[in-house]
């Protein structure tokens, strides 16, 4: 039987989306995954694919076309999945806080679960910030299949849930694994 | 920089009889907001050789209609663009849309708003 | 069955989140058969308005640093023709050493950008390990600005009147030492570029401009240097001592990507050698000068960035913030160009063709 949240720690794949950032924390992401401070060590790969990713590196203030696109990234991530935001100005508008096309700030839109400061961001923030998100992405996940365990096998009555039965058995698995 | 003024007409002719593409580069089409109604608004350009730069200039206000003149300079066309979201002028065949929204009613860069 | 083919317009969108891609941008290529036949392109993702700012939140002393913010990659370049405008308009005096530190600074800027637009054209080409190999030769680099200024990417390191530091001996020792093991890797790398098959023949041909394409298109700097105009804006500057330090304008012929990419590691070549000469031959004098006064009347500056001709229209009146702040950028002009480049080529090969282009979003939309 796969052991996905097993794998998941030490193969973490993250989605980057620039949303109105200054190219500066982008390039030091890029630099993350180069061979000097090399965040592969940890299993970590940049894919583009919304799909298949845990983890959202987002950078830049939030511009006004861009807003949706983060939004739409977000959900179409599956869980459990971890937002972190890299940058000052994608924490709280930074330096273009206030100016007419800017939202200041991610965290407006969607939920955020590390916040890296600096203009711009150095590698080795970076790195911390993505090894503070896998250790909430193991929680998150562990926190995903406690109802599986509160119920353990789902019960079935003509083809339909039977949630009668299954409502009965609450409490039954406590202290047991 | 020297500021050449062009009459409002004739615009289109003028630029066409003053540009000669090996010579001049196009550097890019500029507005200034003198006050809340008029617009000066500068074609930029530069000379490959000496770096020399001449601005061609003419002053409207917002009512008034630019004409295109991607005809004669084709990268002209995204400058275009960009004046008519800036500013709100009218540019012939060129629409809003570049950075801001196709409907909106906002014109950043005009007097009154600053 | 029959074997006549129709050619159906097919419409394919690259963007705006893509993994070729670092920042937003939405090209919509109409094609026939693999083939481009038309380009749509949507470049105001990455739009915030700092015109704007910067003619009415920010002060003009204020403005050097936030125009930096609109390129991470160029932010020199920017904070460098802004204050070289204002010290035009204030009528100000900057040193000779300041001027040199200030080049030094530059030079190193580009061949810091150029490593990493030559390792991303590699690397959407297909040729991950060589990425990864320029990624790792470009960190001496990187390490060199923050020993010099304090910071790896926003240097903010130019200010009205000079320069916010300069740098001890010690320093200059490892500047010329690391200068030296980087001039030897860009050299394996042009033998590389040019005799690896991957590399050169398959760049070859592929993403070409003409000469004349170039002047129709006013193409700008890397991209009009390999078709071989003669465009840098380094080549009569006033306010940088570029001649003294030994610039040289590089040209290639071809147009293609090949060709860009050989642009720029020449350039590199060419910028190591402008940065020993500042160090070894740096003056002697304050880094500072006091500079007094509001700007008053209107003033054009350009900069050659490490994509292109870069120009800053100012004026002031008489008054503590700007009355007009106009920012053109190298990638903003050359779009046009780049739609035309991208027409009849195959779709496969457009993500290397944007590549080598080094297109830079945030500079385009400020």
């Amino acid at each position: 039987m796969f052991k996905l949240k097993n794998f998941r720690k030490r193969s973490l794949w993250i989605l980057h989306y620039n949303a109105g950032s200054c190219n500066g924390c982008d390039i030091e992401i890029l630099a993350c995954l180069g061979p000097t401070y090399d965040l592969e060590r940890f299993g970590v790969l940049n894919r583009g694919n919304p799909k298949q990713s845990d983890m959202l590196l987002i950078t830049g203030p939030v511009t006004y076309r861009s807003r949706e696109r983060v939004v739409e990234l977000f959900t179409q991530m599956p869980e459990p999945k971890v937002v972190v935001a890299v940058g000052s100005c994608t924490c709280t508008g930074g330096v273009f806080s206030g100016m007419y096309n800017v939202e200041d700030g991610v965290d407006k839109y969607i939920p955020v679960d590390v916040y890296i400061p600096g203009c711009a961001a150095t590698p080795e923030y970076i790195i911390d910030g993505v090894l503070k998100g896998l250790e909430l992405l193991e929680h998150k996940s562990k926190e995903i299949v406690k109802p599986k365990k509160l119920f353990k096998k789902l019960s079935f009555h003509k083809d339909h849930i039977d949630r009668r039965g299954i409502a009965g058995k609450v409490g039954e698995n406590d202290g047991k694994d | 920089m020297e500021k050449i003024k062009l009459e409002f007409d004739r615009i289109h002719a003028e630029i066409g009889k003053f540009y000669d593409k090996k010579t001049w580069h196009f550097m890019t089409l500029n507005g200034v907001a003198l006050d809340e109604n008029t617009l000066e608004v500068q074609w930029l350009f530069a000379k490959y050789e000496s770096g020399e730069i001449v601005a061609l200039y003419t002053v409207v206000d917002y009512g008034q209609t630019l004409p295109d003149i991607s005809d004669i300079i084709p990268s002209a066309v995204i400058s275009q663009r960009e004046m008519v979201d800036m500013f709100g002028i009218n540019v012939q065949s060129s629409e809003k849309g570049l950075y801001l929204d196709g409907d909106s009613k906002d014109h950043p860069l005009r007097k009154e708003r600053s | 069955m029959s074997t006549t083919t129709k050619a159906v317009d097919m419409q394919i969108p690259l963007g705006a989140q893509h993994i070729s891609l670092l920042e937003p941008v939405k090209f919509t290529f109409t094609t026939q058969n693999e083939k481009i036949v038309d380009v749509g392109s949507d470049v105001g993702f990455v739009h915030r308005g700092v015109e704007h700012a910067c003619s009415s939140k920010f002060e003009f002393k204020q403005v050097g640093f936030v125009v930096a913010r609109i390129c991470g990659l160029c932010a020199i370049t920017h904070s460098m023709c802004y204050t070289a405008g204002v010290e035009k308009l204030l009528d100000a005096q900057v040193t000779q050493k300041a001027k040199y530190l200030r080049t030094l600074l530059i030079e190193l800027d580009r061949i810091h950008s150029h490593m990493l637009c030559l390792s991303h054209t590699c690397e959407n080409a297909g040729f991950e390990a060589m990425f990864m190999s320029l990624m790792g030769d470009r960190e001496p680099v990187m390490g060199l600005q923050e020993a010099i200024t304090g910071n790896r990417v926003q240097f903010d390191y130019i200010t009205i009147g000079g320069v916010t530091r300069e740098f001890d001996a010690q320093t200059a020792q490892k500047i010329i030492q690391v200068l030296g093991q980087t001039q030897k890797k860009i050299e394996g790398y042009i033998e590389e570029f040019q005799n690896n098959w991957s590399l050169s023949k398959k760049f070859e041909g592929i993403g070409a401009l003409s000469p004349e394409g170039a002047y129709e298109y006013n193409a700008i700097g890397p991209l009009a240097r390999a078709c071989g105009l003669q465009v840098d804006v380094r080549n009569g500057l006033d306010y940088l001592p570029y001649k003294e330090v030994g610039f040289t304008t590089i040209t290639q012929t071809g147009g293609d990507i090949h060709a860009r990419n050989m642009v720029r590691l020449y350039e590199i070549l060419n910028s190591i050698k402008m940065c020993r000469n500042i160090v070894e031959g740096l003056p002697e004098g304050e880094i500072q000068t006091k500079v007094r006064g509001k700007p008053q009347g209107e003033v054009i500056t350009r900069l050659e960035a490490p994509r292109g001709e870069l120009m800053y229209y100012l004026k002031g009146e008489n008054k503590k913030v700007l009355d007009r702040v106009r920012i053109k950028t190298p990638t903003f002009a050359t779009i046009p160009a780049m739609i035309e480049i991208f027409k009849g080529q195959d779709y496969a090969d457009a993500p290397a063709i944007l590549a080598s282009f080094d297109p830079c979003l945030s500079c385009t939309a400020k």
